[in-house]
């Protein structure tokens, strides 16, 4: 079990995050670039000190700020991080890399069973200068598992490498994090892999954790408007005195009133996209993007479409009880307080919700 | 331009390309990989030629020193009793300087490159300073520093040593003379270090002495050695300062000076053929291994 719950300053605002990680649970921690993702993880990993906060790893205190304040040196943590550079010593080989950590003595047998598990059986004894990016992540990754890490950190590992790519050495980390029933943090911009790799989402914008849940709740119900528009909601329409969050890929063309919101839109710009097509809708003073399969017709043109099940949101921002996205993903949430200073200090500004994170409860989860 | 696309060329490339079985290399490397790059262009025709009548200019000092050297005269002058003694009190006093340098300046090229010393603008101008003031200036302070009548030749004379016309004086003033070229040397292979890396073999569970000893130093390494050399070639013609406070035991440029000064040039030339020997063979060989440990970490 990982739990850390860390307070870390930084120039313009405060990362205040709480998380538990179960052993063998894949979190994904999602938000826009400098939102204080990265600075979570170097606090687990012990290279930022919290001003305030208390970090565990399997029974172990690695940071508390309680007296006496205690703070292990990252040499004694057996925390893995995983970045984008993957890291490796350009003077050993492939092989010497692997071993690198005191603590990895490795059998032969053991060696070469994880090299082929990580498809780089025959590069033992390449040096990783002649290595492909992808070649030197599944080093990196071996690395760590033989360092025998405690928790896998990753900090946007993938970026950069092309998309399939990046999806297979997120399915094989998701894997292996499994099978030794570690628990793991992926740090992310891009949803997709936040979903591919996740059981849990946490979204985090500006240091505040937004929301918790499993990945398809917090997409299909985002706890506040802030929320839907770091999730992929690029339009907000009025409705009634509530405004609607339409997700460019869940509206279809024509009215189905059962289904979800009918809007009526002129269209302002189409462009293909994909496989199908992209179009602007100007409804009153709102715009929407909808990705449709068939042509739209050209601009100035009218389209009704269906915004799926929209999620709804007051004025201010604050989600609107919507029922449970699915039977049995989220029975009632527990709306948790990160902290007694988080909660006093935290600002209703933007979103009403910024200080409270939501979660599944253990059993709903595991269901 | 014709030599451009010359036909020899567009086939050496089309078979560069096209070869399956050929390692693979990162791109823009193919060049390099097969030997000495060809004269593809005229370009590279008058840059290489350029590059060969600068070389030649700055052996010119050697060319002339063999030009007026008679086996001979080298013969009669190496082969006086005592000839040899300058020697090897250069040969020692320069590896004891380099261990000096080694053990002493390290240290400091590291934290400089780390940004661990406080107002690092002040500690470089510092190292500048000992680097800019002429050799024989700092022979002449090093007389007020270290001299006989000064608190540290007192203290130097209760251990019944002196730090004038002594070994321990010849050592001083090549540590002088070349622990700037060294220090400035070192930062920069220290501070080539990428600190992911460092941080890295951390979190793998080495304590920061241990990654020094593991990552740091192989990886700084090559630089190392690199400014090592230069610092040796400084030590091994240090004469300004050496001059002043070390004028006994005489080393090779004071020998080659005292020699001229006596009995003129050509009994001192062979003793400047005896230093090029004598110097070179470290330097070549830092070179040579850098080269290897670059080839090495390419694979």
């Amino acid at each position: 079990m990982l739990d850390a719950d860390v307070e870390v300053d930084r120039r313009d605002f405060t990362v205040r995050v709480a998380l538990q990680v179960a052993p063998g649970e894949r979190l994904a921690l999602f938000g826009p670039s400098g939102a204080g993702k990265t600075t979570y993880l170097e606090a687990i990993a012990g290279l930022v000190l919290p001003r305030r906060g208390r970090i565990e790893l399997g029974g172990r205190v690695l940071t508390s700020t309680d007296p006496p304040g205690q703070a292990m040196p990252p040499w004694q943590r057996r925390v893995g991080l995983l970045r984008q550079n993957p890291g490796l010593f350009p003077h050993l080989s492939v092989r010497d890399n692997l071993c690198y950590a005191p603590s990895a003595s490795p059998s032969g047998e053991e060696l070469s069973s994880l090299a082929s598990v990580l498809g780089i059986e025959t590069l033992l004894a390449a040096m990783p200068a002649r290595l492909s990016g992808g070649q030197a992540h599944r080093v990196a990754l071996g690395r760590l598992l033989l360092a025998r890490c405690d928790t896998l950190l990753l900090d946007e590992p993938y970026t950069g490498l092309d998309a399939s790519l990046r999806r297979t050495l997120t399915d094989l980390v998701g894997t292996l994090v499994m099978d030794r029933s570690i628990p793991a943090i992926l740090v992310t911009h891009e949803l997709g892999d936040a979903q591919a790799f996740a059981d849990r989402l946490a979204v985090l914008d500006r240091g505040e954790l937004l929301q918790v849940g499993a990945p398809n709740e917090v997409v299909l119900r985002p706890a506040s408007r802030r929320v839907a528009e770091l999730v992929g909601y690029l339009g907000f329409v009025p409705a009634g005195k509530t405004v609607a969050g339409v997700h460019p890929e869940r509206v279809i063309a024509g009215a189905f009133g059962d289904r979800g919101l009918v809007l009526t839109g002129m269209v302002t710009a189409r462009r293909p996209a994909g496989a199908g097509w992209e179009a602007d809708l100007a409804i009153g003073a709102a715009a929407i993007t909808c990705r449709l399969p068939d042509t739209p017709p050209a601009s100035g043109g009218e389209l009704i479409v269906t915004a799926l099940d929209p999620p709804r949101f007051t004025a201010d921002g604050s989600a609107i009880g919507n029922a449970p996205a699915q039977e049995g993903a989220g029975r009632p949430q527990q709306v948790r307080r990160l902290s007694k200073r988080a909660g006093r200090r935290a600002t209703p500004t933007r979103t009403g919700h910024n200080n409270r994170s939501v979660r599944p409860s253990r059993q709903s989860r595991r269901a | 331009m014709s030599w451009a696309a010359s036909p020899a060329a567009a086939v050496g490339g089309a078979v560069q390309g096209d070869d399956p079985s050929g390692p693979r290399r990162p791109a823009g490397w193919g060049q390099k990989a097969g030997g000495p790059p060809r004269l593809r262009s005229a370009s590279t025709f008058v840059s290489v030629a350029g590059a060969g009548i600068i070389w030649v200019a700055l052996l010119g000092p050697v060319i002339t020193l063999l030009t007026h050297l008679s086996g001979g005269a080298i013969a009669s002058s190496l082969t006086a009793q005592g000839a040899l003694d300058p020697l090897v009190v250069s040969v020692e006093s320069g590896l004891v300087t380099l261990g000096v340098l080694l053990v002493v300046c390290t240290p400091l090229a590291w934290m400089l490159a780390r940004g661990k010393l406080p107002f690092p603008r002040v500690w470089e101008t510092g190292v500048l300073c000992s680097m800019l003031l002429p050799p024989l200036v700092i022979g002449l302070l090093l007389v007020f520093m270290v001299g006989p009548y000064t608190p540290i030749g007192e203290l130097l004379g209760h251990l019944h040593q002196s730090a004038t016309n002594t070994f321990l004086a010849l050592v001083i003033a090549e540590v002088y003379e070349s622990a700037p070229y060294y220090v400035l040397g070192a930062q920069a292979a220290f501070a080539s270090v990428e600190p992911g890396l460092e941080q890295q073999a951390g979190l793998l569970g080495d304590r920061p002495r241990r990654v020094f000893r593991r990552v740091t130093l192989p990886l700084a390494a090559p630089g190392l050695a690199m400014s090592l050399s230069i610092a040796w070639a400084r030590a091994m013609g240090a004469f300004g300062a050496v001059i002043i406070i070390a004028y006994h035991p005489a080393g090779i440029p004071l020998q080659i000076y005292t020699t001229l000064q006596e009995t003129g040039l050509p009994t001192a030339l062979p003793y400047a053929l005896v230093l090029l020997v004598v110097a070179l063979p470290l330097p070549l060989a830092a070179y040579i291994w850098s080269a290897r440990a670059g080839r090495r970490r390419r694979g």
